[in-house]
């Protein structure tokens, strides 16, 4: 019996070897995989009635804050601004987890951050705990003007500058106050939040930065610059046909420009009436090869690495897409079909054309400081993506000044300021299209780059876009240039 | 009596120093969890310390007086699981705790008890079939109409007053004893006696009143939807049979019947199928059924290498953390650090238990330790395992750890009889000595 016994030994060691694995594997392994994991709210509930820093505009203005309030929490996370910064923040709950910056900057916000800690080991022995604050990029009056030009339409703006990649405005519609879900009770939380969720507006999806629409007309910029940046085409070379409609191969549909009009001529006159038969045939000159990898260097197709959680990648679909499909390559070069970007891809186009073809990384945080005002951390501009050669971007910004100054863009006019701009319009069905216009100025040494977007807008014309979007992006390139 | 020989100096005093490191430890650690908890020392610190050191005491003078020449390390690794259990009841659930600590008492005093009732081993193993039918009753006593009681879809309690308890823990002992026993006897006959082709195949007389009993048990357990017991018993008994008889053949044939058994539960019922969808996949339902699993994993997670720190984690948030996943918290607070000491302890109680049965020379001594052993062991397996997904989770409490009265009790008794057929082999390797060297010295 002894030898059974001794295998049974053997048996329970095995089996304890397994436990002992997969203990290694969870503590370890996976342990950080399964601390971010969206349904985790461990680090929320250990944090909730912890101090927190408070987050701010970068003129001053509290944005997030946790006033003292006593009782089992002990403190309430609370959003003086509101709904205007909705997006932005983030929420903070008990139940639910976090979004936003309170979820980016948690660590640091918490105090648990290594630079803060170094610090902390001599109050280890103190019950202190040393918050940190944080500053954003975003200026509050900037943020207010985007948000009333907005009003109460649905659709994003969003404003970089150029030259950091620093966000100095984003804001949507509808947006969400997330005060009550930071509540302390929770069945009032869970009533917030099934309101906010199961509203078909979705007032909780950030659609600056987490949902993609149809470019529209404003792809062409994209089109444009990569032609030139290939050599496909050059301002004075192809001149374009005056075309009512184009013939598409593989196809039996010709494709028309709006409202039955006719236009041509040399790429920056395409560019200023925003010329669909133009832009078809150069996207079919350039080649799924070359556009795909054009709009890939924009940022398409990649997640932008902006500070805040889950942002959606644009996208441009592979080259292999379309060997069989050349009308949609076509459609694609005028950002319709399968083409599909979000604000803040379009307004890091524009940001990439205004400074010299190179896309500096969005972000929102500007600076970490200690709650002494020391700082812990200031955020360092990197560049994201090379799109294109500076004189390409030159190039293409002199084509955008033209939109406003004498194309479709005028509306977007500043008196004293060169603004360069873009409009756009995406047919979305028969009657409704989402409209865009993406600009920066001044062009001549751009400060900001805006992106602005109205879903489902009535439509009749590409000047829709410049009726209805451009003059949101004057009001805040004019509050942007004439503060600063 | 093995009182007053080297061998019974050297065990007890090692487990008595062990003993004392153990509720050293307790001791530190429910002061630490307190301090991690609320930054103020707990206000029942000296008492609780005077209580455990009472019980330990208890127990160790059971053994020095009851016990001589048994094991050393049992004991005290039991205490230190019930200990550091304790510590963690106390943190979640002050209510829980105080019950806790009454079980405790109960359960020592069922260990002392055992001690003191079965002097030498082979005195029980004449009344196997009062412990066949003690442990059927036992099994049966839920399914009764007045006591019985069907808590979180099992029917696995009895309520006398205000007192609830699981008699199934008891019954696995029981019927333990009896499996050891009767295999014991029937060994040379089970190992087969008619040749059919190539196989040896035991008479059916001889197989049948076993078979009986077991498959009674399974099926009873089946109806009161306790799968984690179904499977221990089933896996206790083919493991005793395997042991028994040295034929390989009953280990696979109970993988067969374990394979075939375990499709038609889930083929037929949904908790089992649920429980193995949730094993497989908790993340789709991990606000519903799959909450508890997902919970103990984040909070194994948390934990990661040296625990958040006693209370300092937030173990509470796994629902019945304290019985069934008291190791999440574990796990959370003291990190892998601490799980793999747990696992450790337990490896080690394992490992001196099989020792024991290899060195006790009757059969049913050598069978019954082995049973024993294999019981605490394939519990621990099961339990854990449960909390970290290795196999579907079952309700089956962590020995020692969790809370729970019914099996602190069988746990104590369990150890008992352990400690009892170590002792025994002691006795015997005495008197072997003495009688070599009386005809030495004539």
């Amino acid at each position: 019996m002894n030898q059974q016994i001794r295998r049974l030994g053997i048996a329970m060691l095995v089996l304890f070897s397994a436990l002992f694995i997969q203990l290694n594997y969870i503590h370890v392994v996976s342990a950080d995989r399964l601390n971010k994991h969206p349904a985790n709210t461990r680090a929320v509930v250990r944090d909730f009635s912890a101090p927190r820093g408070v987050i701010q505009t970068a003129d001053g203005v509290e944005i997030a804050v946790s006033e003292e309030t006593g009782g089992e929490f002990q403190r309430l996370r609370t959003y003086p601004r509101g709904d205007l910064y909705g997006h932005i923040t983030g929420y903070f709950s008990f139940t639910y987890g976090s979004d936003g910056l309170e979820r980016v900057y948690n660590d640091a916000l918490t105090g648990r951050s290594a630079k803060v800690r170094l610090d902390r080991l001599g109050d280890l022995l103190l019950e202190d705990k040393r918050t940190a604050n944080v500053t954003v990029t975003i200026d509050d009056r900037l943020q207010q003007t985007a948000a009333s030009a907005l009003g109460a339409r649905k659709g994003a703006v969003v404003a970089l500058d150029p030259r950091t990649g620093a966000v100095l405005a984003m804001v949507d519609y509808p947006r969400y106050d997330p005060s009550p879900l930071s509540g302390h009770n929770r069945r009032q939380v869970e009533a917030a939040w099934n309101s906010l969720n199961q509203d078909p507006d979705r007032p909780m999806l950030p659609r600056a930065f987490r949902e993609r629409y149809f470019p529209g007309s404003s792809f062409k910029v994209v089109t444009a610059a990569t032609a030139l940046a290939t050599g496909t085409a050059t301002t004075t070379q192809p001149v374009f046909p005056v075309l009512r409609e184009i013939p598409l191969p593989q196809s039996e549909e010709p494709l028309r420009n709006f409202g039955g009009s006719a236009c041509g001529g040399p790429l920056p006159e395409a560019m200023r009436v925003s010329c669909n038969t133009a832009f078809a045939q150069l996207g079919l000159d350039t080649g799924a090869d070359k556009l795909s990898d054009g709009a890939d260097k924009f940022g398409f197709g990649n997640e932008p690495p902006i500070d805040l959680p889950d942002p959606a990648e644009s996208v441009f679909p592979d080259a292999s897409a379309f060997e069989n499909d050349l009308p949609g390559l076509a459609k694609s070069a005028i950002g319709q079909q399968d083409v599909s970007a979000t604000p803040l891809q379009m307004a890091l186009v524009a940001a990439g054309i205004a400074n010299d073809g190179v896309i500096m990384t969005p972000h929102v945080m500007a600076e970490i400081r200690d709650d002494e005002g020391e700082v812990l951390e200031r955020y360092d501009p990197k560049v994201w993506r090379e799109a294109v050669p500076p004189e390409v971007a030159r190039a293409t910004r002199d084509m955008m000044v033209e939109v406003v100054d004498a194309g479709s863009g005028t509306r977007a006019q500043i008196s004293g300021v060169q603004v360069a701009g873009k409009t756009g319009t995406a047919q979305t069905g028969l009657d409704t299209s989402h409209v865009w216009f993406i600009a920066f100025a001044p062009a001549e040494a751009p400060r900001i780059a805006v992106a602005v977007m109205l879903e489902n807008q009535p439509s009749a014309n590409e000047v829709t876009g410049g009726a209805l979007a451009a003059p949101i992006a004057r009001q805040v390139i004019q509050a942007a240039l004439g503060g600063s | 009596m093995t009182r007053g020989t080297a061998i019974s100096a050297v065990r007890r005093n090692t487990e008595l120093g062990l003993m004392l490191l153990a509720g050293t430890i307790t001791g530190g650690a429910y002061v630490l969890a307190s301090l991690g908890r609320s930054a103020s020392l707990p206000a029942n610190l000296v008492p609780f310390l005077l209580f455990i050191l009472a019980l330990l005491a208890g127990a160790h003078l059971a053994t020095r007086y009851l016990a001589p020449g048994a094991d050393g390390i049992l004991l005290p690794l039991a205490g230190l699981l019930n200990g550091i259990g304790y510590v963690f009841i106390a943190r979640l659930d002050q209510d829980k705790a105080g019950l806790q600590s009454v079980w405790t008492a109960v359960g020592i005093t069922a260990f002392v008890a055992t001690l003191a009732l079965v002097r030498r081993t082979r005195d029980i193993e004449r009344y196997r079939y009062t412990f066949a039918l003690a442990g059927l009753g036992l099994l049966l006593m839920p399914l009764l109409p007045v006591v019985g009681r069907e808590i979180h879809g099992a029917r696995l309690w009895v309520s006398i007053g205000a007192l609830n308890f699981q008699p199934g823990e008891l019954a696995k002992v029981a019927l333990c004893v009896f499996f050891a026993s009767y295999l014991v006897e029937k060994r040379e006959l089970l190992m087969g006696t008619n040749r059919v082709g190539p196989f040896l195949l035991p008479e059916t007389r001889h197989f049948g009143p076993i078979l009986l009993a077991w498959g009674f048990s399974l099926v009873i357990m089946f109806f009161e939807r306790d799968l984690g017991s179904s499977l221990l018993f089933f896996a206790l008994f083919i493991a005793l049979l395997w042991v028994a008889t040295a034929r390989p053949a009953y280990l696979a044939i109970g993988a067969l019947m374990f394979s075939a058994g375990s499709l038609i539960a889930w083929t037929v019922f949904d908790h089992v199928k649920q429980r193995v969808d949730i094993w497989l996949d908790p993340w789709s339902v991990a606000t519903g059924g799959g909450y508890q699993v997902v919970q103990a994993l984040f909070a194994l997670a948390a934990g990661n290498l040296a625990g958040t720190n006693l209370g300092q984690g937030s173990p509470e948030r796994i629902p019945e953390v304290t019985t069934d996943f008291m190791f999440a918290a574990i796990g959370e607070e003291l990190g892998l650090l601490g799980t793999v000491a747990v696992l450790g302890a337990f490896l080690l109680m394992v490992g001196a238990g099989l020792r024991i049965a290899m060195r006790a020379e009757p059969l049913f001594e050598k069978l019954l330790a082995a049973g024993l052993t294999f019981i605490l062991g394939i519990q621990t397996f099961i339990i854990i395992g449960g909390v970290t997904r290795v196999v579907p989770l079952t309700g089956i409490t962590l020995p020692f750890v969790s809370y729970g009265g019914s099996s602190l009790l069988s746990n104590y008794v369990l150890l008992a009889l352990l400690l009892r057929i170590s002792d025994d082999q002691a006795a015997r390797q005495l008197a072997e000595s003495r009688a070599r060297d009386e005809t030495r010295y004539g």
